[in-house]
């Protein structure tokens, strides 16, 4: 149970836990650059696709490609040297993490507890289906023990010539009527295959 | 009530009220510098008015306290008093400005207005702004003798703190 409730606590704590994850950004200077360098549109386009993932700091929520500020500019200026220079996007976006901290990265890297970001959302799918599933099975299963019959005859809900109200008053005026309607002494109906009329 | 429901809603309700009033103290748009503790990013940069550029090792293992600044930045302009008292006060370290923003003139006027006891440096690109994680001004790093830096200060600086933040770069009592 000890282990269930850190669980638990390790799902509802990433706002404190952002210090130690910055802390891990990685240490080593940037490494030797691991691409053929783009040219003319490829690097436009490639300098647009880095800048999208790098959140501009002085901004609400704006990336730096989508952002007109000067520290944006600046800072898409340096992303495009970066890639003219050879480094792929993981690189720089890592240069930049070494300044910022994970903050600068619109997506957050799928590591550590921030798998949390990633599979939360399909684990709580997984879970409200699962509960759903568990309360329809509960309520059809509790709806045949109700009735004591078939749970799948939907039937079984009318009345039949067998049934009578829970009502002793009402239950007598229903025998009264049946003997009167139908014959039947009593008003309790012949077994089947009894009668030969 | 069952005692299954009451567990798991107690499970998911009390860490996370927990959580909330942890951290209703913090400030939600302070986000803790990756770079303290960390070797400061190298820089050579011109000086306002001119001169030979100065550079992290042209500081020669002395601590240093490196402010961000702008003229337009109205924080800034009141802790500028503090900054220039305090660099006369402890000669043994560097202090330098950093313009972040701004257009050399200004920043030439408002220093020949208000007086300055240290280097300000320009950074048209903004270069050194990025590689120290700068979000805003006036940000200042406090660097220790081996250009490590001990620690960031968001915001106007007063004699009181630089002098706590010093003995801190200087190895000395927090």
């Amino acid at each position: 149970m000890k282990r269930f409730a850190f669980a638990l606590l390790a799902l509802v704590v990433p706002p404190p836990l952002a210090e130690a994850r910055e802390s891990r950004a990685p240490a080593a200077g940037i490494e030797a650059p691991r691409n053929h360098p783009p040219s003319g549109a490829e690097l436009d386009a490639r300098t647009n696709d880095v800048a999208a993932l790098l959140r501009c700091p002085v901004c609400q929520g704006l990336s730096v490609a989508d952002s007109p500020s000067s520290m944006a500019r600046n800072m898409k200026a340096e992303v495009r040297e970066k890639l003219v220079a050879g480094y792929d996007q993981e690189q720089i976006l890592a240069s930049f993490e070494r300044s910022y901290g994970e903050f600068v990265r619109l997506d957050p890297p799928m590591r550590g507890v921030n798998w949390l970001v990633w599979l939360g959302p399909l684990a709580g799918l997984a879970a409200g289906g699962a509960a759903v599933a568990w309360a329809l099975k509960r309520s059809s299963r509790n709806a045949g023990v109700a009735k004591g019959t078939d749970p799948a005859g939907a039937a079984s809900d009318l009345p039949s010539r067998d049934t009578l109200p829970a009502d002793p008053r009402l239950a007598a005026a229903v025998r009264r009527s049946r003997e009167l309607a139908y014959g039947w002494p009593g008003g309790i109906p012949p077994k089947p295959g009894a009668s030969a009329s | 009530m069952n005692p299954w429901v009451l567990a798991v809603g107690l499970a998911v309700v009390v860490p996370l009220v927990a959580v909330l009033v942890l951290n209703l103290g913090r400030d939600p748009r302070s986000v803790r510098s990756p770079l303290i503790g960390r070797p400061a990013p190298p820089f050579s940069l011109t000086p306002v008015g001119g001169g030979a550029p100065v550079s992290l090792e042209s500081l020669g293992g002395r601590p240093a306290v490196i402010n961000f600044w702008a003229t337009w930045c109205v924080p800034c302009f009141e802790e500028h008093a503090a900054l220039t008292a305090a660099a006369r006060t402890f000669r043994e370290v560097q202090f330098l400005g950093i313009v972040y923003e701004d257009e050399e003139a200004a920043t030439r006027a408002f220093l020949a207005e208000r007086g300055s006891s240290y280097p300000s440096l320009l950074d048209p690109e903004g270069r050194m702004a990025i590689a120290y994680g700068v979000f805003g001004v006036p940000e200042t790093f406090f660097i220790d003798g081996t250009g490590r830096i001990v620690e960031k200060y968001v915001g106007s600086l007063d004699r009181g703190t630089i002098a706590t933040l010093i003995a801190r770069a200087k190895g000395g009592a927090p």
